[in-house]
This record gives structure tokens, sequence and C-alpha cells, in this order.
């Protein structure tokens, strides 16, 4: 419940515009940020893209439910390159007609926030619980955090018109209807995400601690690759 | 729809009517024009002209109508939510909610169906951030890179039990299978690297110039991109 699966031509305009240029402005500002940064650390950015990708493309049940890996990749990549994941994943996916072209920007920002927000919860619990733990809470909530931008982004788009008629405002009874599907799927959503983390995070403790960050730099790659 | 995926990138590569011989700027600017006027169309009868465009080149480009229908299936979940909460009584409101997403991923799945990902993606790097745009290229690439490999490990999670007991055990096991994806992930970036300094990276992947190289199919890119201005001068200010 933090991906929108919202097509074309149904969010107000200047909802997805305003979305779209925040995020074109935060890509261009981490994309300043990350010109030290060595090709490997961009290369690894597509590998866990790609893995994301993959996540979002299963459906799991129902309203067509999926994982989104939003948290995980915000602890291995640091949040300005999960956002930057973000934004490609979502691209392409609305490239093959999974979600609009238009809500590119505000899917990009919704798991952005996820990302950045699982980054510092699980940076700030590094300290004192074991990786896996501390993935599965920095997941749980970024999770909430994304599943909650993601509720008030459709809640916005469901209650004001789209321009086409001054009659189309939601009643506040329909949104409860929404509301009353949403939140439950919501909360399954930060269980199901915090479990694959916990597992996540228990296979990397053991196999591959440095991928995990434990230094207030996050990322990995950032270390690993180093500057060449 | 990783199936899907693999399909649309396979017809895009092996098509062969004018629409995949046609240069993938033009297709892009068509595409976007499309989606501008299905999303800003102020009457419903510019918005029923251009879904009948989008429509005809989607059915010209010979891709298989199962994979348009899908295309086109995909948003009514999601329109049929927003048209219940916008419901006003009368049949035109639905009827545009109906027909602005199923333009705009019917133009979509035409311009990816007809483009190979690297000239759809090559004109796209260049108004992107640096860093984005290679991330563009990395990720799809790396998509098909991981599916086999994925494949595998499902199949071993299901033969050794690992998808059967309580939902806590089973998304626990699936996290330690993304885990083996993620090192193998971190892997293949080391040796992407190596590769991509050994074949002189200069710092930006730029995916070939194909994509703005007009020729006679382009005509056809042409003739739509006509019609759909005539339809907007035509039909913009009726009902």
């Amino acid at each position: 419940m933090s991906h929108l699966h919202i097509p074309d031509g149904l969010m107000p305009v200047w909802l997805w515009a305003g979305g779209l240029a925040l995020a074109l402005l935060l890509l261009a500002r981490g994309s300043r940020a990350a010109r030290g940064r060595s090709p490997q650390h961009i290369a690894y950015q597509g590998a866990l893209g790609g893995l994301m990708l993959a996540a979002m493309a299963i459906p799991l049940g129902p309203f067509e439910y999926h994982l989104t890996l939003a948290g995980p990749m915000g602890v291995l990549l640091g949040g300005a390159g999960a956002f930057q994941v973000a934004f490609v994943v979502s691209a392409i996916l609305a490239l093959m007609g999974h979600g609009g072209l238009t809500v590119v920007g505000l899917n990009a920002l919704v798991l952005g926030a996820g990302a950045t927000v699982a980054c510092r919860a699980y940076r700030a619990a590094a300290g004192r619980l074991s990786p896996a733990a501390a993935l599965a809470l920095g997941t749980a909530v970024g999770q909430a955090v994304a599943g909650g931008l993601w509720l008030v982004v459709v809640g916005l788009g469901m209650r004001l018109a789209t321009g086409w008629s001054s009659r189309g405002v939601a009643p506040d009874a329909r949104l409860g209807v929404f509301a009353g599907i949403a939140v439950p799927l919501w909360l399954l959503g930060i269980v199901a995400e915090s479990l694959v983390a916990y597992g996540l995070g228990r296979f990397l403790g053991r196999v591959q601690p440095n991928l995990l960050p434990r230094s207030p730099e996050p990322g990995v790659a950032a270390s690993a690759a180093g500057p060449t | 729809m990783i199936g899907t995926l693999a399909q649309i990138d396979y017809l895009a590569s092996a098509g062969r009517t004018p629409w995949h011989r046609a240069s993938a700027l033009g297709k892009l600017l068509l595409a976007l024009a499309m989606l501008i006027v299905a999303v800003f169309a102020p009457g419903l009868r510019l918005l029923l002209a251009v879904h009948a465009l989008t429509w005809s080149l989607a059915l010209t480009s010979r891709l298989p109508g199962r994979l348009v229908a899908a295309a086109a299936g995909y948003p009514l979940l999601f329109s049929a939510l927003f048209i219940a909460s916008q419901w006003d009584g009368t049949w035109q409101t639905p009827v545009r909610l109906l027909l602005r997403p199923l333009t705009a991923s019917l133009a979509a799945v035409w311009l990816v169906g007809t483009t190979p990902y690297p000239d759809l993606f090559a004109p796209l790097s260049r108004v992107l951030p640096r860093s984005a745009g290679d991330g563009l290229f990395l990720t799809y690439r790396a998509l098909f890179a991981l599916l086999a490999r994925s494949e595998r490990l499902w199949r071993a999670l299901r033969l050794r039990g690992g998808l059967t007991g309580p939902a806590r055990r089973r998304l626990a096991l699936a996290g330690g299978g993304l885990g083996t994806l993620v090192v193998h992930g971190f892997e293949r970036s080391q040796r992407l690297y190596s590769t991509m300094l050994l074949r002189g990276h200069s710092g930006r992947i730029c995916g070939c110039r194909h994509y703005a190289e007009w020729s006679r199919a382009d005509l056809w890119v042409a003739l739509a991109a006509a019609v759909l201005a005539g339809l907007g001068v035509w039909l913009w200010g009726k009902p």
C-alpha cells in the first residue's frame, strides 16, 4: 500500500504536476550530490532497482497488492540512492502501463519518503538491535510513512474534483469506505514488508554483513566500491 | 507482469510494421501528445476521437490482442474506484474517467511495444539527471538478468518446503531468498563495472543514436500527429 497504481487522467492536475516537479527537483539535487560516486554504485543501484521492479511486478493477492522493498532499499542504498531507484522503477512500470506516467513523480516521492525514513530509523536502531531486527524496524517505520502518504495522496485525489464537474466532490461516506478497505491493507503491508526485511537482514547479517550500513554513511556499495 | 514485460521487450525488437521502423523520438513525442490531449481534453467528443486514434495505432502495430486488452483493462479497477467516488448521476463523467486512463495506457503500450528499450530510454536519459538516466538502462537490464535466477530461487524454496507453514515463516524465508539476490546484485555490479571500464565507459551511458534516425516510416507517425492536431483544433471547444 505504498505504490500508486492510479492511471493517468484521474488525479487533479496540480497534484500530479506538483509531485512530478518536486520529484525532478529532488532527482537533480540527488544526482548532483552523487557525482563523486563510483559508477559501480550506480550499477549496484541498477541491480537493486531490478530487484525492486521484480518484487513490484509479482502480485500477492487482491487489489494487485505486492511488496515494494522500499525500506530495505533505503537502508542498503541510503535515502538519495533509493529515491533515484524509486523514480526509475516507477518510470519503467508506468511505461509498461502499470500505473500512469503522470503519477511517476508522486510514486517516487511516496516510495522515496518511505525509503529515507527507513534508512534513518535503521541507523538509529542499528547500535542497539541485531541487523535483522533493525532492518525490520526501519522497514516498518518507512512502510508506515509511505503507506500514510499513499492514503493522503489517493484520498486527496478522490476528494477533489478533477476539473470535469463542480459536483465531483466525494462525500465523506465514500471516503470512509475507501479508508475501510485501504487501512487494513496498509497495516498488512507493514507486517509483510517487515517480515521480509527481517529475513533479508538475517541473511545479510550472516552472509555479507558489510552490505548493511553500521556507520553514519549509508550504503554499502558507496564504501565497498570507493571512489575511482 | 514479468512475462508481459518480456513479451513486450521481444515484440518491440522483432516487430516489422512501419511503427517499429519509425524513429523512437517521433513516437515518443506522439505518445506524449496523445497523453496530454487525453488528460486535458475539455469535451467527450475529442476524448472519444483520441481514444479511437490510439486503438487504431495499437491494432495496426500487430501487437497480440491479449496484450493490448490487458493494457487496456489494467486501469479499470482504479478507474472504478474514482468513478464511485465522483459519481454525479450523469453518464458523461464515468465515460470520461474511463476513457482518459484507457487512452493513456493504450498509447504507452503502443509506444513500448514498437520501440526497443535502448531507443526508448536514450532520449529520456538525455533529459533526466545523469545517474537517473543511467539507472533506466541498468535497472531494466538487471531485471532480465535476475529473472532466471529468481525463478530458480522460488522453485528451490517451494521444493524445500519454504512456501509452507505459517505466513510469518514464509515471508521471513522469502526475505532470506531476496538476500541471495541482493548479494548476487552486488557481485554483478562489480562485474558490470569492470565490463563498463573495459568498453570505455566515459561517465555516462548514452544508449544508441538510432532514436532520432528518421525514415520513411516516420511519415506514418507524422500523419498520426497531423490527425491528432486536426482533431484537437476541430473538437477542442465542443462538448
